[in-house]
């Protein structure tokens, strides 16, 4: 209370202050938007990216960091903007921005809740391409946009063979995010891998609706270890805590995103990590040449086994996993890349019992990416 | 009103206006360059050159439009949410609930766009987005005043834990009844273009910043000028006092937090149909306690908010030119946050000091 007398000091100040930064902002509003260009980007001279947390995060903002090290590699003559701890929300919009006002005609929007805010940069910058990884977008696609990603799915498949080998509880754990298909995909890829080598096993699943958020991971993953699960796994963005929860209760280990095997020497088993490398090489390279419009990056690109291109490969081995194991995952990962190969062949039953995959249909990688049940053997409420 | 607050009032005013403003402005200015000063130390030990990083920051952010724009839409909800301290700290409670009365407003506002749906037309929607708001943001801070009334809860305890159930009820309803998709990231549909803050002529700014500045100057007049003012300000300081002058303390009190309450809300309104357009589990994050800081930071005085909200603002949006201009970690936004507080509030102290 005893500074209230001396208020009408800060009044006029600040008001006038306020008053002149608002002028000074609308007087200089004049917006450049760049005229339309039949090949946007086309010699871009930089290329950015957002990611939505640390580029040091033992997942998947990490592995979008040594991504754009393998771009700077490639192009030496590109500059190359990283740009971390970007939130999903409209402010997105304004970091891109920033990078195209320094030159970047390639945008690349990294985590799935950046595709709103990608999709209104692209349509304000009609000669930057804006490229977001890992969402899908469903309207008409514009012809400066597109979204990339690899079928997760499948070395998830391969992982749940290692995992349902090496249980002994046959409870494996999940610690995801968000219920969206491409998180659904995982945790039934990885459920039915596990299934192929042990029918017994369950996996229980827990969401901590965030990428990353520590507190919340270490809660899940105590809850699932408590309910007797040996192995844990995750869609997280940040990976460690989980990892050293598993670790650290003598539990076992699947890694997501990224080689995190140094963090539990003892319980790792594998995982499914990224090489972004060869795809964000591929795309630069399309911009640059001005092919962009009309290629298959200019559309919701997806690549797996089948494709021959996976940007997911299997992490390497933890002394937990035997020949016989790696046998059955090395003759599974062939049998993906085949016509027939998948890890959601018919017949596919959800919770409740229901055929949902009928038997002899092998669903389409477009199918897989609207999946929105969870199969027989997952233990979770998928909240719609 | 003390006699001596009285002298000192009527001093403060016939003093010239330039006589007043210089030393304000000199305060911050000189504030903030100590925290540039031992920021700059973190920034070479980071391998940065602080000059780099200094015109890095003035040129892409402040010298450019959109990043200039940017700032003013992200202070507005950190100005309101900083009255919503502002206005119970005048009753001596603390509103940590500014988080989850943002998230309430967020929640009030986006349940009236959907019950009016696209049919009525957008002054309607607004306005009833408005009103559900604050009341959502109030009902959140009455909530922790009933508690405190009823049962004795510490309402710095009681709106902080409510953060919490507010985080919980927004993931509930964009998870089930509001989700906009199966399929999607939990999120609530977009608002209809009608029904979206109209933006100051020229500008990417909402109309939320007017307002803001509005309710800033509302928020002065009524505590410094207005009899409710008076009596909070009493209750505030000496509660048995103003009991044994025949103040009906439980009522200011109420009045306080849901005044407080309704403010936040109004400022996740202006969040939600200003900037994010949706609600995702990310809304509102950290808006809340960073208004917190704010206020802290003007002392609970409403036109130094107004400061504050704009430096908080500008540190967010400076955090680009860190990482891409001078190369450091995005986090390091955060230590020259601190800096800024600690040297600020030091600052303030002294002023203090000197008007006493």
């Amino acid at each position: 209370m005893s500074v209230r007398q001396s208020t009408p000091r800060w009044a006029v100040g600040v008001g006038l202050a306020c008053a002149a930064l608002v002028v000074a902002g609308c007087s200089s509003a004049t917006e450049s938007s760049g005229s339309g260009s039949d090949e946007p980007g086309k010699d871009t001279p930089a290329v950015g990216f957002i990611t939505v947390g640390p580029k040091d995060d033992f997942g998947y903002n990490q592995a979008v960091y040594e991504g754009s090290q393998a771009v700077e590699d490639a192009f030496p003559d590109l500059e190359v903007m990283l740009a971390e701890n970007v939130p999903e929300d409209d402010s997105a919009a304004t970091t891109m921005q920033r990078m195209i006002d320094d030159g970047a005609k390639l945008i690349f929007a990294t985590s799935y809740g950046h595709l709103d805010a990608a999709l209104k940069v692209a349509e304000e910058n009609p000669d930057v391409v804006v490229v977001q990884q890992g969402n899908t977008i469903t309207t008409d696609i514009p012809e400066n946009s597109g979204t990339y990603f690899g079928t997760v799915y499948e070395p998830m498949y391969l992982a749940g063979i290692a995992a349902g080998a090496a249980t002994e509880s046959d409870k494996l754990g999940y610690v995801y995010a968000f219920p969206i298909p491409q998180t659904i995909a995982n945790i039934n890829a990885f459920e039915r891998g596990a299934q192929s080598v042990n029918p017994d096993v369950e996996t229980i699943t827990v969401s901590t609706s965030s990428w990353c958020d520590p507190g919340k991971q270490q809660a899940a993953a105590e809850s699932l270890l408590a309910e007797g699960v040996d192995v844990l796994t995750q869609h997280q963005d940040c990976t460690s805590t989980v990892i050293q929860a598993a670790e650290k209760a003598g539990a076992m280990t699947v890694g997501y995103h990224a080689d995190a095997s140094e963090l539990a020497p003892e319980g790792w088993l594998t995982g499914a990590v990224w090489d972004w490398g060869p795809v964000y090489t591929d795309i630069v390279q399309t911009v640059v040449d001005g092919d962009f419009v009309g290629s298959g990056y200019n559309d919701n690109f997806r690549v797996g086994y089948k494709t021959g291109t996976n940007p997911f490969v299997l992490a390497p081995y933890g002394p937990g996993v035997s020949e016989e194991t790696i046998a059955a995952i090395e003759d599974a990962q062939a049998w993906l890349g085949t016509e027939e190969g998948s890890p959601f062949a018919g017949p596919v039953l959800d919770q409740d019992g229901e055929v949902e995959i009928e038997e002899g249909v092998i669903p389409t990688y477009a199918e897989n990416d609207a999946m929105d049940f969870f199969v027989q053997g997952v233990v979770g409420n998928l909240a719609q | 009103m003390s006699a001596e607050a009285k002298v000192a009032d009527a001093e403060v005013r016939t003093v010239p206006v330039v006589a007043r403003v210089v030393p304000v402005i000199a305060r911050w200015v000189g504030a903030l360059s100590v925290a540039l000063v031992l920021f700059s130390v973190l920034l070479l030990l980071k391998g940065a050159n602080p000059i780099t990083a200094y015109t890095g920051i003035w040129e892409t952010t402040f010298l450019r439009s959109r990043p200039l724009q940017e700032i003013f839409v992200q202070m507005t909800p950190l100005v309101l949410g900083a009255l919503a301290v502002a206005v119970p700290a005048r009753a001596g409670l603390t509103n940590v609930g500014g988080e989850g009365q943002i998230i309430m407003g967020g929640v009030g506002a986006c349940g009236a766009s959907l019950f009016l749906g696209d049919t009525a037309s957008g002054g309607v929607i607004l306005g009833a987005m408005i009103v559900c708001a604050m009341l959502a943001g109030a009902l959140w801070a009455g909530l922790a005043a009933a508690m405190r009334l009823v049962a004795g809860v510490n309402e710095a305890i009681s709106t902080l834990l409510l953060n919490f159930v507010a985080l919980d009820l927004l993931l509930f309803l964009i998870y089930q009844p509001w989700r906009e998709s199966p399929t999607g990231q939990p999120a609530t549909k977009e608002l209809v273009d009608v029904a979206k803050l109209p933006v100051i002529s020229g500008t990417q700014v909402n109309m939320g910043l007017v307002l803001a500045i509005g309710l800033a100057v509302v928020v002065f007049v009524v505590l410094t000028r207005t009899k409710w003012g008076f009596k909070i300000s009493v209750a505030g300081g000496n509660a048995e006092a103003a009991r044994r002058s025949g103040l009906n303390v439980p009522v200011l009190i109420l009045s306080a937090l849901l005044i407080g309450g309704a403010l936040a809300g109004l400022a996740g309104m202006i969040q939600f149909a200003g900037v994010e357009y949706k609600l995702r589990a990310s809304f509102g994050y950290q808006l809340g306690y960073t208004s917190f800081l704010a206020c802290w930071l003007a002392r609970h005085q409403p036109f130094p908010i107004l400061v504050a909200a704009f430096v908080f603002a500008a540190l967010s949006v400076s955090s680009d030119s860190l990482q891409l201009d001078a190369g450091v970690p995005a986090a390091s936004i955060h230590v020259l946050t601190a800096l800024i507080l600690i040297a600020v509030l030091g600052f303030t102290a002294q002023r203090k000091k000197a008007t006493a």
